[in-house]
């Protein structure tokens, strides 16, 4: 299967949208006769899918754009306000109790077709005005130290929201430890990342390595094993916010 | 700024994110060219203004982050034309509503009376998705570099010289740095005195949503031309495919909604709709054997740089969209002098591809 198949069909995913709208461009085709309608609904989505399933083209653009962003030339094709003309024209060819049929036949199709996007998984309802966790916020907040940046490890989990609440606050990894190592060349790997994530923290190990990497602060679950004391290793409790528990250097002054 | 109540501060970004736009469009609104007819003018000048502005802002940024300049710089270059541009905008429309007296203010019915019950399924619908855009938000790893790049710049006053993940200076990202759309951000945010983080997850898509929906109307306005009723009908769809859009990961529905802060977002939901609004009136001018005008031209080519300030990839996909539609007009009415304005328009695409590739 091709790379441009493939892609066509992750675009695709759940949904029908897709399949009304090749339907929606056929009507036109047939049907429209309006030559402004005809060129920008129908020849050239026509011409960009012949060219979005053209090996050379998707050689070329596929090195312009990326591979894996190929995908992004279907953006051009004008699926939303085909379809919406499209509807509105049917509709009103009919009248009275056919029109509403259709009406509501129409809004259940699109409806039962697609997925409503606020069901998606990823949404969750917002902390605070800055739409960052509230842990984030709270912890940032504590550490920051005014004229200065400080440099502080993260869980995981956290290290996304980190640098857009706080510019202030650097990590010794950010993002790049959450990407798939087999999908995109600049993830890495990261010693102290490991022992963050280990089911049981090495305290030691972990003072050592936080202290290589200049870190003021460490951020550990409040959940999280630790073996052996972290305070040996030269990081005192410094507080606990929101379930985590935050270390910091001994030899740290404000 | 800093230091400002917040009401103050939210009063300062609705200034710079609705009245300026607004005010810049003043110039649209006010000349005489196939988008500025009819009903829905006031729509047609916001969104012609804020197309504008961006177009500026591409215009500025870009060589300041070439040129290694601080973030100052682009932020009273940008604002004091901006302000001139909208102050200039402000007295044209001002002259129009005198010369024009009562009729003048036409240029701010969208509606007849008769449809007004589909137009508030319309902005019931819209409303929905602006409330959501408040109350949720929507985890996307990319936010840890973009909104952290708008963090960060306007934090620091540098632009893409530091490391978005990690903090530490770096050189100069000019590969990010071509789409500078998380410093116009930067500049809302250092302007109003908000934070970055919440002028790009909340402000934004309160901006953008509604943006995009503009767009949708003034394509639905050409497409339904004589026959305006028809419009709230074709909105109320759009929004329903929008909301129900989640399909896949890769829609652009999915992105203008969850990730509207996101340059490619932007481009996917009001750049490239934009485009298909002006093509279908070069379509309709060329049937009609008539010339589109100067403000439509020069629209079209602050469209073609908004979609370099969107982000890289947007130079590459609007010459692809102009050069496809701009091919088929050509044949399908045999006048290929159209192609000549066309491949000017895209001329700011094609050095900003070129900058990207030397720098690849």
């Amino acid at each position: 299967m091709s790379h441009a198949v493939w892609l066509l069909q992750e675009y695709m995913g759940s949904g029908l949208i897709v399949i009304w709208f090749l339907i929606a461009l056929l009507y036109l085709f047939v049907r429209e006769e309006k030559k402004p309608v005809r060129i920008l609904f129908v020849y050239v989505p026509l011409v960009l899918l012949f060219l979005f399933f053209n090996p050379l083209f998707v050689k070329v653009m596929g090195s312009l754009l990326g591979d894996e962003i190929y995908y992004r030339v279907l953006w051009l094709l004008p699926m939303t306000p085909t379809l919406g003309y499209v509807i509105v024209k049917l509709c009103v060819a009919l009248r009275g109790k056919r029109r509403c049929l259709l009406t509501v036949g129409a809004v259940g199709l699109v409806v039962l077709s697609g997925s409503y996007i606020y069901r998606n998984p990823f949404f969750a309802k917002a902390d605070n005005w800055y739409h960052m966790p509230d842990s984030v916020v709270k912890i940032c907040d504590a550490i920051e130290v005014p004229g200065r940046e400080v440099t502080a490890v993260f869980p995981l989990d956290m290290v996304q929201y980190v640098r857009q609440y706080s510019p202030v606050v650097c990590m010794p990894y950010g993002r790049e430890m959450l990407v798939d190592t087999a999908w995109n060349d600049w993830a890495v790997q990261d010693d102290l990342c490991d022992v963050m994530e280990s089911e049981t923290v090495e305290a030691e190990r972990l003072g050592q390595l936080a202290k290589e990497k200049g870190c003021i602060y460490i951020v550990l679950p409040g959940k999280k094993k630790v073996k052996g004391d972290l305070q040996k290793a030269g990081y005192a409790l410094f507080a606990e916010i929101e379930g985590y528990n935050v270390y910091r250097d001994v030899t740290f002054a404000p | 700024m800093n230091g400002l109540p917040v009401g103050i501060k939210i009063c300062i970004l609705a200034f710079w994110m609705i009245v300026v736009p607004g005010l810049v469009g003043g110039f649209f609104g006010t000349s005489r060219n196939e988008l500025n007819r009819g009903k829905g003018r006031v729509a047609y000048m916001w969104v012609s203004g804020q197309f504008v502005l961006w177009a500026l802002f591409w215009m500025i940024c870009v060589p300041c982050t070439l040129l290694e300049l601080d973030l100052p710089y682009v932020v009273y270059s940008y604002g004091a034309i901006s302000v001139l541009l909208a102050a200039g905008g402000a007295v044209m429309v001002f002259r129009h509503w005198r010369q024009n007296g009562r009729h003048g203010l036409k240029l701010l019915r969208i509606a007849d009376k008769g449809s007004r019950i589909f137009w508030g399924i319309a902005a019931l619908l819209l409303l929905l998705q602006l409330v959501q855009a408040v109350r949720m938000t929507y985890a996307d790893g990319d936010d840890a570099y973009y909104v952290a790049v708008s963090s960060i710049t306007a934090n620091a006053e540098t632009m893409y010289q530091k490391l978005p993940y990690t903090g530490g200076t770096t050189g100069v990202d000019i590969r990010h740095g071509l789409a500078p759309l998380p410093v116009w951000i930067a500049f809302l945010s250092k302007v109003s005195g908000i934070r970055a983080v919440s002028v790009a997850h909340v402000a934004a898509p309160l901006l953008l949503i509604p943006m995009t929906y503009m767009v949708f109307y003034l394509l639905g306005r050409k497409l339904f031309a004589g026959k305006e009723k028809r419009i709230p009908f074709f909105l109320i769809f759009t929004e329903l495919l929008v909301l129900f859009g989640d399909y896949s990961f890769y829609t652009v529905e999915n992105f203008m909604i969850a990730r509207s802060r996101q340059g490619k977002a932007a481009l996917g939901s009001i750049v490239i709709p934009m485009l298909f609004v002006l093509l279908f009136v070069l379509l309709t001018r060329l049937q009609e054997e008539k010339n589109c005008g100067r403000a439509y031209w020069f629209l079209f080519v602050c469209v073609m740089i908004t979609g370099c300030l969107c982000s890289t990839m947007g130079a590459v996909l609007c010459c692809l969209l102009v050069a496809v539609t701009g091919g088929c007009a050509a044949l399908c009415y045999r006048k290929f002098r159209i192609l000549l304005p066309l491949a000017l328009c895209c001329l700011p695409c094609v050095i900003c591809a070129v900058l990207y590739m030397l720098n690849g």
